[in-house]
């Protein structure tokens, strides 16, 4: 009895993931990141319209970094993986998304991570998180452009 | 007296009460589930009145996205 009570207590404590604490190395080999490069991770969905629009920005500002230093990974949260895949293929076609891609239908990655809002945006530096961008920015590849130069 | 606190805390996680995370809104951005419905006319005629009336724009969705918008 007490154990599930000890377990019920666990769960309802949940947790996200906050600047300055290291991702799990068994997530950075699932998610297959070099950890001597600088990795943007942006979850985004099809239904999310901010993400829509921070995905080309993001996309542009990708053709301007050095890949051998940077690498820009997504992560499509939609839960009907066939909406994400439809989604990426719009957005491909239109040369808007030329950044890998992971769909995570279960939604095991971002449950790990618990942004606080959509789209949300993680830069990790040595595996660990170094800056947390939430909700639709207007400029936001200039703002990722500052962020990293900071770094 | 800890089989109390535990008894409390078992009483608060049993209730019907779930929180929607940011990114399990997919259903809830549908159109379909805005407080006019499916029925762009007549959200379309609200947004003018409020816009007009009110200087207002924005804010008639149900909560999907990032709800900054």
């Amino acid at each position: 009895m007490n154990k599930v009570l000890i377990l019920i207590v666990s769960l309802s404590l949940s947790y996200a993931l906050k600047v300055g604490e290291r991702v799990d190395s068994s997530l950075i080999n699932k998610l297959n990141i070099d950890t001597n490069k600088i990795v943007i991770i942006d979850f985004f969905a099809s239904w999310c319209h901010s993400c829509e629009k921070e995905i080309p920005l993001i996309s542009q500002y990708n053709t301007t970094i050095d890949k051998n230093k940077i690498e820009i990974i997504g992560i499509d949260v939609d839960r009907d993986k066939s909406d994400g895949i439809e989604f990426q293929k719009k957005l491909k076609k239109s040369n808007n998304l030329n950044f890998r891609v992971i769909d995570d239908p279960s939604n095991e990655i971002i449950a790990i991570f618990k942004p606080l809002g959509m789209p949300a945006l993680y830069i990790l530096k040595d595996a660990k998180i170094v800056e947390i961008i939430y909700g639709a920015i207007d400029d936001i590849d200039q703002v990722l452009n500052t962020k990293i130069k900071g770094l | 007296m800890i089989k109390y606190i535990l008894l409390v805390i078992l009483i608060l996680a049993l209730n019907a009460c779930t929180s929607v995370m940011p990114w399990e809104k997919d259903k809830l951005a549908k159109e379909s589930m805005s407080l006019e419905g499916i029925n762009q006319q007549i959200n379309k005629i609200e947004e003018h009145v409020y816009y007009s009336k009110d200087g207002t724009k924005g804010g008639g969705g149900s909560g999907g996205g990032c709800g900054c918008n």
